[in-house]
């Protein structure tokens, strides 16, 4: 029975060209049927169809196809910009490298690459759009499944704002005076010495902010890759992953909103006065590496993680232990497991407020 | 005029009648494609009498509700055209044209019923300030309990609008995981089940201890995660699809095959 099941899984594989035909967004339970199985035994196929049916010859013919001799093509292009302008660029496989240099150019340079067959170089155009006050980038893949990455070099004045977008392929964007927004879906992404950074967001890919004083509000988010940021002085900065770590060090902002599901998240930093600082993780660890020049108010709550503090601080409020008392107030103590902690360091002038649900809570000093 | 696909599967596995296998193999002597077709299904067929029997993953029935659920609503969808249309159902077929302003229509609605959730949320006092203000003096345990049903019961309806909102964003970013590269939709479908695994965790908890207000947040916290990534992933796939970006995928893959 399941061997039939697994074979009507195969044959809809292989109907592909008359299934094709049909609406893919029809709800047919069928379909569902048959991709479901489909996933159930693709695998399986592959591996039986790699060791019976594909021959030794058509296998090496197969991996070969694209494992031969790099070939490239190179493109260059000037465009006259002015100050103050926009530029935009999208690729879909390679890196985009973004700098500036005097004058009112955009020098873009790309090079197309490829181990498969030359000709397929030829089907991938690189589009250049000018319209005052702003160039738009694109690299238009014209033939179906080419295997050509574009890498992008370009060098735009100083004052332009920018957009990049990117499928696959790391962004690297420095200097850049205009308002900046970067997307990657699996590249990374180095951000450096960008006062206007507004976004940064990638799926799986890492985002790397450092030496700069976001004049904007910063949102930077990953899926699941990780979020570093150093040397960033910022009114506001958002930033969200799952499952990645975010890393924060030499941070200087008067508003932090950090959420995280299972990475863990780590700050060292100073707080402004009145500053107002929620970080939220399910299952991560939260440590915080404070300045001690800022008083603040915690509240902080776990589930089931511990919450501990290094620094001395009064204790205001304990909800679900029923050990905490006056005898807690000033002393470096760890909190405890399931705790909805309020408690008080110095002026207590920053609002510092911190959930987890398993992960621990560490305050430390910087 | 080709064979149907299902005549074709009939076909191969040899259960047509003489005539329907006669008209097909007429076809097939003028049609090289059908032919390859048939070659190709026999090839299979034969490779599929060798696999050993696997049960498919639990994950996959609920990919078949979604299907049969799905084809249900469009049914009687379809039953009340000559009715008012609602705004879910004209979101539901701008979403069914394909086109990019469908998708964020229907992702729209779906934001429309998470901004209700979130109202909701807001508008409930926080649990610990519903317990401060509980009067001590009279009956303390009748009025705690009484709060901590009241809290139960709004965290309840928050979850639900969550819910409703996250299951239309999942048949949309589960109908589109194609425009994906493979590695890039296991990543999404990972992190998804990190976060499914919060909401569980968190709820597990509630059920311990239902008036625990970390766990309350982190329930809420999971669900807010789960329609962000959801709304994030329709956002992408709304991208790719604008950006006529249905070969990115596959280029994307091809090339980290090639780099692996």
């Amino acid at each position: 029975m399941q061997n039939r099941l697994a074979l009507v899984a195969m044959l809809s594989v292989a109907a592909v060209p008359i299934a094709a035909a049909q609406d893919p967004y029809d709800p047919d339970p069928r379909i569902a049927v048959r991709e479901v199985v489909r996933d159930v035994v693709r695998d399986h196929v592959q591996s039986v169809m790699r060791e019976r049916v594909v021959t030794p010859r058509t296998a090496r013919a197969y991996q070969g196809r694209d494992r031969g001799p790099e070939q490239t093509e190179r493109f260059s292009r000037k465009v006259k910009l002015g100050r103050d302008g926009r530029f935009t660029i999208e690729n879909i496989a390679g890196s985009i490298t973004v700098t500036t240099g005097s004058g009112d150019e955009v020098s873009i340079e790309a090079v197309k690459r490829t181990r498969g067959d030359r000709a397929q170089l030829t089907s991938v155009h690189i589009i250049v759009d000018e319209r005052p006050g702003r160039v738009e980038v694109r690299t238009d893949h014209t033939g179906r499944n080419d295997r050509v990455g574009v890498d992008y070099t370009v060098t735009v004045p100083a004052s332009t704002g920018v957009e990049a977008k990117s499928v696959s392929g790391d962004l690297k964007v420095t200097g850049v005076q205009g308002i900046v927004r970067l997307e990657s879906v699996s590249g990374n992404i180095n951000a450096a010495s960008l006062p206007k950074l507004e976004s940064a967001k990638s799926v799986s890919g890492d985002v790397d902010l450092s030496d700069a004083s976001p004049e904007a509000d910063l949102n930077a988010t990953s899926v699941s890759g990780s979020i570093r940021a150093k040397g960033l002085k910022a009114r506001t900065l958002d930033l969200g992953t799952v499952s990645g770590d975010l890393v924060l060090s030499d941070i200087a902002c008067s508003r932090l909103g950090v959420r995280s599901v299972s990475g863990n998240v780590d700050y060292s930093g100073t707080l402004a006065k009145s500053g107002r600082y929620d970080i939220n993780s399910h299952s991560g660890n939260v440590r915080l590496a404070l300045a001690t020049d800022v008083g603040f108010e915690l509240s902080a709550t776990s589930f089931s993680g511990s919450i501990r503090s290094e620094l001395p601080m009064t204790l205001g409020g304990n909800s679900s232990s029923s050990s905490s008392s006056n005898r807690d107030r000033d002393n470096r103590r760890r909190m405890g497991p399931g705790h909805a902690t309020h408690a008080v360091f110095g002026d207590g002038s920053a609002a510092l407020v911190v959930r987890t649900f398993s992960g621990d809570i560490v305050i430390t000093k910087r | 005029m080709h064979p149907s696909e299902n005549a074709i599967t009939d076909y191969v596995d040899g259960t047509l009648d003489t005539t329907a296998t006669a008209d097909i193999d007429r076809h097939l002597e003028s049609c090289p494609s059908c032919r390859r077709l048939v070659d190709d299904m026999r090839e299979i067929k034969g490779v599929a009498a060798s696999l050993e029997l696997r049960e498919p993953p639990i994950r996959s029935w609920t990919r078949l509700e979604r299907a049969v659920t799905l084809e249900a609503e469009t049914r009687s969808a379809q039953r009340a055209q000559s009715a008012p249309p609602s705004v879910a159902l004209h979101a539901q077929r701008a979403w069914r044209s394909r086109g990019a302003l469908g998708w964020l229509a229907a992702a729209a609605v779906l934001l429309v019923a998470t901004g209700v959730g979130l109202k909701l949320i807001l508008s409930t006092p926080p649990p610990s300030t519903a317990r401060t203000a509980a009067p001590s003096s009279t009956a303390p345990n009748a009025s705690a309990n009484a709060a901590a049903q009241s809290v139960e019961a709004e965290l309840r309806q928050a979850e639900d609008h969550y819910e409703k909102a996250i299951k239309g964003l999942e048949q949309i970013a589960s109908a589109e995981q194609n425009v994906f590269d493979p590695k890039t939709a296991a990543t999404l479908q990972k992190n998804l089940a990190v976060i499914d695994q919060a909401i569980s965790e968190s709820r597990a908890a509630l059920r311990a201890e239902p008036t625990s207000e970390p766990a309350q947040q982190s329930l809420l916290e999971s669900f807010k995660a789960k329609m962000a990534l959801l709304q994030d992933t329709v956002s992408l796939i709304n991208e790719m699809r604008k950006g006529n970006d249905a070969g990115a995928a596959q280029i994307v893959s091809g090339l980290k095959q090639k780099g692996d």
